[in-house]
Protein backbone atom coordinates (compact mmCIF):
# COMPACT_ATOMS: atom_id res chain seq x y z
CA UNK A 1 0.00 0.00 0.00
CA UNK A 2 1.58 3.12 -1.12
CA UNK A 3 2.60 5.55 1.69
CA UNK A 4 0.21 8.70 1.97
CA UNK A 5 1.98 12.04 2.83
CA UNK A 6 -0.27 12.75 6.54
CA UNK A 7 0.94 9.25 7.57
CA UNK A 8 4.77 10.05 6.37
CA UNK A 9 4.04 13.30 8.33
CA UNK A 10 2.99 11.71 11.25
CA UNK A 11 5.55 9.20 11.39
CA UNK A 12 8.42 12.39 11.14
CA UNK A 13 6.87 14.07 13.87
CA UNK A 14 6.76 11.18 16.28
CA UNK A 15 10.64 10.69 15.79
CA UNK A 16 11.56 14.18 15.60
CA UNK A 17 13.64 14.90 18.71
CA UNK A 18 11.84 18.02 21.00
CA UNK A 19 15.25 19.36 21.65
CA UNK A 20 15.54 19.69 17.36
CA UNK A 21 14.50 22.23 15.13
CA UNK A 22 12.71 22.09 11.83
CA UNK A 23 13.14 24.60 9.09
CA UNK A 24 9.67 23.77 6.49
CA UNK A 25 7.67 24.91 3.99
CA UNK A 26 5.10 27.66 4.69
CA UNK A 27 2.95 27.32 1.80
CA UNK A 28 0.60 24.28 0.49
CA UNK A 29 -1.25 21.46 1.94
CA UNK A 30 2.28 20.28 3.64
CA UNK A 31 2.30 22.88 5.80
CA UNK A 32 -1.11 22.69 6.82
CA UNK A 33 -0.76 19.46 7.96
CA UNK A 34 2.38 19.51 9.60
CA UNK A 35 1.21 22.42 11.46
CA UNK A 36 -1.95 20.35 12.40
CA UNK A 37 0.14 17.20 13.25
CA UNK A 38 2.79 19.59 14.86
CA UNK A 39 -0.16 21.91 16.29
CA UNK A 40 2.25 24.57 15.43
CA UNK A 41 5.35 23.82 17.65
CA UNK A 42 8.02 26.48 17.86
CA UNK A 43 10.22 24.00 16.92
CA UNK A 44 9.37 24.60 13.34
CA UNK A 45 9.96 27.53 11.22
CA UNK A 46 7.37 27.89 8.70
CA UNK A 47 8.91 30.83 6.48
CA UNK A 48 10.43 29.18 3.51
CA UNK A 49 8.20 29.34 0.64
CA UNK A 50 9.68 28.06 -3.13
CA UNK A 51 13.17 27.25 -3.84
CA UNK A 52 14.66 28.53 -0.16
CA UNK A 53 13.01 25.80 2.32
CA UNK A 54 16.85 23.65 1.96
CA UNK A 55 18.97 26.94 1.92
CA UNK A 56 17.44 28.35 4.99
CA UNK A 57 17.88 24.78 6.55
CA UNK A 58 21.47 24.69 5.67
CA UNK A 59 22.23 28.25 7.27
CA UNK A 60 20.27 27.04 10.64
CA UNK A 61 22.37 24.11 10.72
CA UNK A 62 25.47 25.52 10.13
CA UNK A 63 24.68 28.37 12.38
CA UNK A 64 23.88 25.49 15.48
CA UNK A 65 26.16 22.80 14.67
CA UNK A 66 25.47 21.07 18.08
CA UNK A 67 21.75 20.69 17.47
CA UNK A 68 19.80 18.35 15.24
CA UNK A 69 18.55 20.44 12.26
CA UNK A 70 15.67 18.44 10.03
CA UNK A 71 13.89 20.53 7.03
CA UNK A 72 10.30 19.69 5.62
CA UNK A 73 10.19 20.60 1.40
CA UNK A 74 8.11 19.67 -1.28
CA UNK A 75 9.38 18.56 -4.84
CA UNK A 76 8.25 21.76 -7.05
CA UNK A 77 10.22 23.73 -4.14
CA UNK A 78 13.28 22.11 -4.33
CA UNK A 79 13.27 21.71 -7.76
CA UNK A 80 12.46 25.42 -8.39
CA UNK A 81 16.38 26.26 -6.87
CA UNK A 82 18.59 23.10 -7.54
CA UNK A 83 21.76 25.50 -6.31
CA UNK A 84 20.42 24.35 -2.91
CA UNK A 85 21.06 21.25 -3.35
CA UNK A 86 24.51 21.95 -4.45
CA UNK A 87 24.87 24.21 -1.14
CA UNK A 88 24.23 21.31 1.09
CA UNK A 89 26.42 19.30 -0.79
CA UNK A 90 29.47 21.50 -0.22
CA UNK A 91 28.94 22.38 3.05
CA UNK A 92 27.36 18.90 4.11
CA UNK A 93 26.50 19.97 8.08
CA UNK A 94 26.14 16.50 9.72
CA UNK A 95 23.36 17.57 11.54
CA UNK A 96 20.95 18.09 8.79
CA UNK A 97 18.43 15.89 7.56
CA UNK A 98 15.90 16.80 5.02
CA UNK A 99 12.30 15.37 4.07
CA UNK A 100 11.38 15.89 0.87
CA UNK A 101 7.75 15.40 -0.05
CA UNK A 102 7.69 14.03 -3.29
CA UNK A 103 4.24 13.54 -4.59
CA UNK A 104 5.03 14.45 -8.33
CA UNK A 105 2.40 17.17 -8.59
CA UNK A 106 1.99 21.04 -8.11
CA UNK A 107 -1.02 19.85 -6.01
CA UNK A 108 -1.50 23.73 -3.88
CA UNK A 109 -2.88 25.39 -7.51
CA UNK A 110 -5.65 23.20 -7.50
CA UNK A 111 -6.82 20.62 -9.93
CA UNK A 112 -8.39 20.82 -13.38
CA UNK A 113 -10.16 19.00 -15.83
CA UNK A 114 -6.95 17.40 -17.38
CA UNK A 115 -6.24 16.23 -12.93
CA UNK A 116 -3.10 17.84 -11.01
CA UNK A 117 -0.42 19.92 -13.04
CA UNK A 118 2.68 17.47 -12.99
CA UNK A 119 5.99 17.53 -11.53
CA UNK A 120 9.66 17.10 -13.29
CA UNK A 121 9.49 14.45 -10.90
CA UNK A 122 6.70 13.03 -12.21
CA UNK A 123 8.63 12.57 -15.44
CA UNK A 124 12.78 11.39 -15.72
CA UNK A 125 13.91 13.66 -12.53
CA UNK A 126 15.05 11.94 -9.45
CA UNK A 127 15.51 14.29 -6.85
CA UNK A 128 18.25 12.21 -4.33
CA UNK A 129 20.11 11.48 -7.69
CA UNK A 130 20.44 14.86 -8.03
CA UNK A 131 21.09 15.42 -4.22
CA UNK A 132 23.70 12.55 -4.60
CA UNK A 133 25.20 14.62 -7.73
CA UNK A 134 25.10 18.09 -6.09
CA UNK A 135 27.91 16.39 -2.86
CA UNK A 136 25.39 15.07 -0.42
CA UNK A 137 26.68 11.85 1.62
CA UNK A 138 23.69 10.04 1.65
CA UNK A 139 20.34 10.62 -0.15
CA UNK A 140 17.58 8.07 -0.65
CA UNK A 141 14.00 7.54 -2.16
CA UNK A 142 11.72 6.00 0.47
CA UNK A 143 7.85 4.71 -0.84
CA UNK A 144 7.02 2.75 2.29
CA UNK A 145 6.19 3.32 5.56
CA UNK A 146 8.71 0.45 6.38
CA UNK A 147 11.67 2.22 4.46
CA UNK A 148 10.70 5.51 6.35
CA UNK A 149 10.37 4.48 9.12
CA UNK A 150 14.22 2.67 9.34
CA UNK A 151 15.50 6.42 7.73
CA UNK A 152 13.73 8.11 10.85
CA UNK A 153 15.63 6.14 13.27
CA UNK A 154 19.20 6.32 11.18
CA UNK A 155 18.77 10.55 10.97
CA UNK A 156 17.40 11.01 14.55
CA UNK A 157 19.92 8.27 16.36
CA UNK A 158 23.09 9.29 14.00
CA UNK A 159 24.86 11.99 12.99
CA UNK A 160 25.46 12.07 8.79
CA UNK A 161 24.04 14.71 6.63
CA UNK A 162 21.08 13.22 5.16
CA UNK A 163 18.38 13.56 1.97
CA UNK A 164 15.50 11.64 2.37
CA UNK A 165 12.69 12.24 -0.67
CA UNK A 166 9.56 10.66 0.40
CA UNK A 167 7.29 9.06 -2.30
CA UNK A 168 3.73 9.63 -1.97
CA UNK A 169 0.55 9.65 -3.81
CA UNK A 170 -1.31 13.26 -4.72
CA UNK A 171 -4.18 14.00 -1.98
CA UNK A 172 -4.28 15.94 1.19
CA UNK A 173 -5.39 15.52 4.46
CA UNK A 174 -8.62 17.32 6.14
CA UNK A 175 -6.93 19.82 8.53
CA UNK A 176 -7.75 23.37 9.10
CA UNK A 177 -5.70 26.11 7.53
CA UNK A 178 -2.96 26.90 9.17
CA UNK A 179 -3.69 30.24 11.47
CA UNK A 180 -0.23 32.06 11.64
CA UNK A 181 1.79 33.81 8.58
CA UNK A 182 5.52 34.02 8.09
CA UNK A 183 6.11 36.76 10.48
CA UNK A 184 4.60 35.27 13.06
CA UNK A 185 6.42 32.10 12.71
CA UNK A 186 9.37 33.60 13.04
CA UNK A 187 8.85 35.43 15.97
CA UNK A 188 7.81 32.18 17.53
CA UNK A 189 10.83 30.22 16.38
CA UNK A 190 13.50 32.51 16.94
CA UNK A 191 11.72 33.14 20.53
CA UNK A 192 12.29 29.35 20.90
CA UNK A 193 15.76 29.18 20.05
CA UNK A 194 17.03 31.74 22.24
CA UNK A 195 15.22 29.99 24.89
CA UNK A 196 17.29 26.93 23.83
CA UNK A 197 20.03 28.27 22.71
CA UNK A 198 20.64 30.77 25.83
CA UNK A 199 21.13 33.49 23.50
CA UNK A 200 19.59 36.96 21.99
CA UNK A 201 18.97 37.05 18.41
CA UNK A 202 16.44 40.12 17.86
CA UNK A 203 17.40 43.57 18.52
CA UNK A 204 17.04 45.26 21.33
CA UNK A 205 16.81 48.99 21.14
CA UNK A 206 19.98 50.76 22.16
CA UNK A 207 18.13 54.32 23.43
CA UNK A 208 15.53 52.58 25.25
CA UNK A 209 18.45 50.35 26.51
CA UNK A 210 20.07 52.99 27.91
CA UNK A 211 16.74 54.63 28.43
CA UNK A 212 15.81 52.20 31.33
CA UNK A 213 19.63 51.45 32.92
CA UNK A 214 18.77 55.14 34.58
CA UNK B 1 39.52 46.49 -4.74
CA UNK B 2 41.95 48.30 -3.55
CA UNK B 3 43.66 46.44 -0.81
CA UNK B 4 42.69 48.88 1.99
CA UNK B 5 38.76 48.95 0.63
CA UNK B 6 39.12 45.43 1.42
CA UNK B 7 40.38 45.85 4.72
CA UNK B 8 38.27 48.97 5.80
CA UNK B 9 35.32 46.25 4.60
CA UNK B 10 36.67 43.60 6.55
CA UNK B 11 37.33 45.51 9.53
CA UNK B 12 33.50 46.96 9.35
CA UNK B 13 32.24 43.41 8.74
CA UNK B 14 34.00 42.47 11.95
CA UNK B 15 33.78 45.61 14.33
CA UNK B 16 29.43 44.60 13.36
CA UNK B 17 29.52 41.75 15.23
CA UNK B 18 28.86 40.02 11.54
CA UNK B 19 30.48 36.44 12.00
CA UNK B 20 28.65 34.40 8.93
CA UNK B 21 29.30 35.37 5.54
CA UNK B 22 27.85 34.12 2.07
CA UNK B 23 28.78 35.21 -1.19
CA UNK B 24 29.55 34.54 -4.59
CA UNK B 25 33.36 36.01 -5.43
CA UNK B 26 33.00 38.61 -8.29
CA UNK B 27 36.12 40.61 -9.69
CA UNK B 28 35.97 43.94 -8.04
CA UNK B 29 35.37 42.31 -4.59
CA UNK B 30 38.12 38.58 -5.04
CA UNK B 31 40.70 39.75 -2.35
CA UNK B 32 37.48 40.50 0.55
CA UNK B 33 36.43 37.05 -0.15
CA UNK B 34 39.43 35.68 0.45
CA UNK B 35 40.00 37.90 3.66
CA UNK B 36 36.85 36.51 5.15
CA UNK B 37 37.51 33.19 3.86
CA UNK B 38 40.61 33.64 5.58
CA UNK B 39 39.35 35.09 8.57
CA UNK B 40 38.65 32.46 12.00
CA UNK B 41 35.84 34.90 13.66
CA UNK B 42 33.86 34.37 10.19
CA UNK B 43 31.91 31.79 8.98
CA UNK B 44 32.37 31.88 5.40
CA UNK B 45 29.94 29.76 3.15
CA UNK B 46 30.57 30.51 -0.70
CA UNK B 47 27.58 29.35 -3.19
CA UNK B 48 27.02 29.59 -6.79
CA UNK B 49 23.98 31.82 -7.02
CA UNK B 50 23.26 34.29 -5.18
CA UNK B 51 19.80 33.91 -3.86
CA UNK B 52 20.58 30.32 -2.21
CA UNK B 53 23.20 32.44 -0.35
CA UNK B 54 20.77 34.53 0.47
CA UNK B 55 18.91 31.70 1.86
CA UNK B 56 21.39 30.66 3.77
CA UNK B 57 22.09 33.83 5.50
CA UNK B 58 18.13 34.05 6.27
CA UNK B 59 18.92 30.90 7.96
CA UNK B 60 21.92 30.87 9.96
CA UNK B 61 20.46 34.42 11.33
CA UNK B 62 17.48 32.65 12.77
CA UNK B 63 19.62 30.45 14.45
CA UNK B 64 21.54 33.88 16.32
CA UNK B 65 24.66 34.69 13.61
CA UNK B 66 25.01 38.09 12.05
CA UNK B 67 25.05 37.73 8.28
CA UNK B 68 26.41 39.56 5.04
CA UNK B 69 26.17 38.68 1.28
CA UNK B 70 28.15 39.99 -0.59
CA UNK B 71 27.95 39.79 -4.35
CA UNK B 72 28.41 41.58 -7.64
CA UNK B 73 25.16 43.85 -8.34
CA UNK B 74 24.31 41.72 -10.85
CA UNK B 75 23.42 39.28 -7.84
CA UNK B 76 20.74 41.50 -6.74
CA UNK B 77 18.80 40.35 -9.38
CA UNK B 78 19.10 36.73 -8.79
CA UNK B 79 18.79 37.32 -4.75
CA UNK B 80 15.83 39.02 -5.39
CA UNK B 81 13.34 36.20 -5.61
CA UNK B 82 14.51 34.95 -2.35
CA UNK B 83 14.82 38.58 -0.78
CA UNK B 84 10.98 39.19 -1.20
CA UNK B 85 9.88 35.77 -0.57
CA UNK B 86 12.11 35.66 2.92
CA UNK B 87 12.29 39.57 3.87
CA UNK B 88 9.60 41.00 2.51
CA UNK B 89 7.49 37.75 3.49
CA UNK B 90 8.90 37.14 6.76
CA UNK B 91 11.13 39.96 7.97
CA UNK B 92 14.55 38.76 8.22
CA UNK B 93 17.78 41.07 8.09
CA UNK B 94 20.88 40.44 6.03
CA UNK B 95 23.93 43.22 4.92
CA UNK B 96 24.39 43.41 1.39
CA UNK B 97 28.16 44.40 0.32
CA UNK B 98 27.47 44.79 -3.52
CA UNK B 99 30.18 45.85 -6.01
CA UNK B 100 28.89 48.50 -8.59
CA UNK B 101 29.87 46.94 -12.00
CA UNK B 102 29.10 49.98 -14.37
CA UNK B 103 30.30 52.96 -12.53
CA UNK B 104 31.67 55.90 -13.69
CA UNK B 105 34.68 54.28 -15.10
CA UNK B 106 34.15 50.59 -15.66
CA UNK B 107 35.64 49.44 -18.93
CA UNK B 108 33.56 46.70 -19.60
CA UNK B 109 30.49 47.00 -21.71
CA UNK B 110 28.56 43.85 -20.12
CA UNK B 111 28.61 45.41 -16.93
CA UNK B 112 25.91 48.40 -17.62
CA UNK B 113 22.82 46.78 -17.14
CA UNK B 114 23.75 45.98 -13.50
CA UNK B 115 24.58 49.83 -12.98
CA UNK B 116 20.77 50.50 -14.53
CA UNK B 117 19.11 48.10 -12.79
CA UNK B 118 20.53 47.72 -9.49
CA UNK B 119 18.86 50.62 -7.77
CA UNK B 120 15.71 50.73 -9.00
CA UNK B 121 15.78 47.03 -7.78
CA UNK B 122 16.88 47.80 -4.40
CA UNK B 123 13.55 50.68 -3.78
CA UNK B 124 11.82 48.01 -5.38
CA UNK B 125 12.97 45.78 -2.42
CA UNK B 126 12.84 48.63 0.03
CA UNK B 127 15.88 48.49 0.83
CA UNK B 128 17.89 51.31 2.09
CA UNK B 129 21.51 51.68 0.70
CA UNK B 130 24.38 53.57 0.49
CA UNK B 131 27.00 54.22 -2.29
CA UNK B 132 30.43 54.45 -0.53
CA UNK B 133 33.18 56.65 -2.60
CA UNK B 134 35.91 57.02 0.27
CA UNK B 135 37.09 53.99 0.68
CA UNK B 136 37.98 54.73 4.67
CA UNK B 137 34.15 55.24 4.50
CA UNK B 138 33.46 51.32 4.36
CA UNK B 139 34.50 50.31 7.80
CA UNK B 140 31.46 52.70 9.33
CA UNK B 141 28.95 52.63 6.74
CA UNK B 142 28.88 48.26 7.16
CA UNK B 143 28.52 49.09 10.75
CA UNK B 144 25.96 51.63 10.13
CA UNK B 145 23.91 49.21 7.73
CA UNK B 146 24.28 46.02 10.30
CA UNK B 147 22.50 48.64 12.94
CA UNK B 148 19.72 49.59 10.72
CA UNK B 149 19.44 46.08 9.27
CA UNK B 150 18.59 44.14 12.93
CA UNK B 151 16.51 47.63 13.79
CA UNK B 152 14.10 46.94 11.07
CA UNK B 153 14.32 43.26 10.33
CA UNK B 154 15.32 43.86 6.74
CA UNK B 155 18.25 44.07 4.40
CA UNK B 156 20.34 46.93 3.95
CA UNK B 157 22.88 47.50 1.39
CA UNK B 158 26.29 49.10 0.82
CA UNK B 159 27.04 49.78 -2.50
CA UNK B 160 31.29 49.10 -2.94
CA UNK B 161 31.57 52.38 -6.05
CA UNK B 162 34.71 52.34 -8.39
CA UNK B 163 36.71 54.95 -6.09
CA UNK B 164 36.73 51.90 -3.68
CA UNK B 165 38.37 50.18 -6.82
CA UNK B 166 40.58 52.50 -8.59
CA UNK B 167 43.33 54.91 -7.70
CA UNK B 168 43.07 57.17 -10.60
Amino acid sequence: MALERYDALTRLAAHLPKDALMMSTYIGAVSFEWAAITEEHPQTAQLGQMGDVIGMAVGLALALPHRKVACLDGDGSVLMELGQLVAMGQEAPDNLVVFVIDNGVYESIGSGKSGPRATATSGRTDLAALARGSGVPYAVNVDSAEALETELKLAFSQKGCRFINIKVPPGHARVPPRQSDGFESKYRFVRHVEALEGKQILHLARQDRQLMKK
Amino acid sequence: MLNDAAQSALAGLKEAGIDFVSGLPDGWQRNLHELIDADPDIRYVPVCNEGVGFSVCAGAWLGGRKTALIMENSGLRVAAEYIARISLGCGVPVVLLLSYRGDLGDTEHWSIPHAIVVEPLLKTLRIPYQVVRHRADLRATIKRAHRLAEAQLHPVAVLISGDCIWED
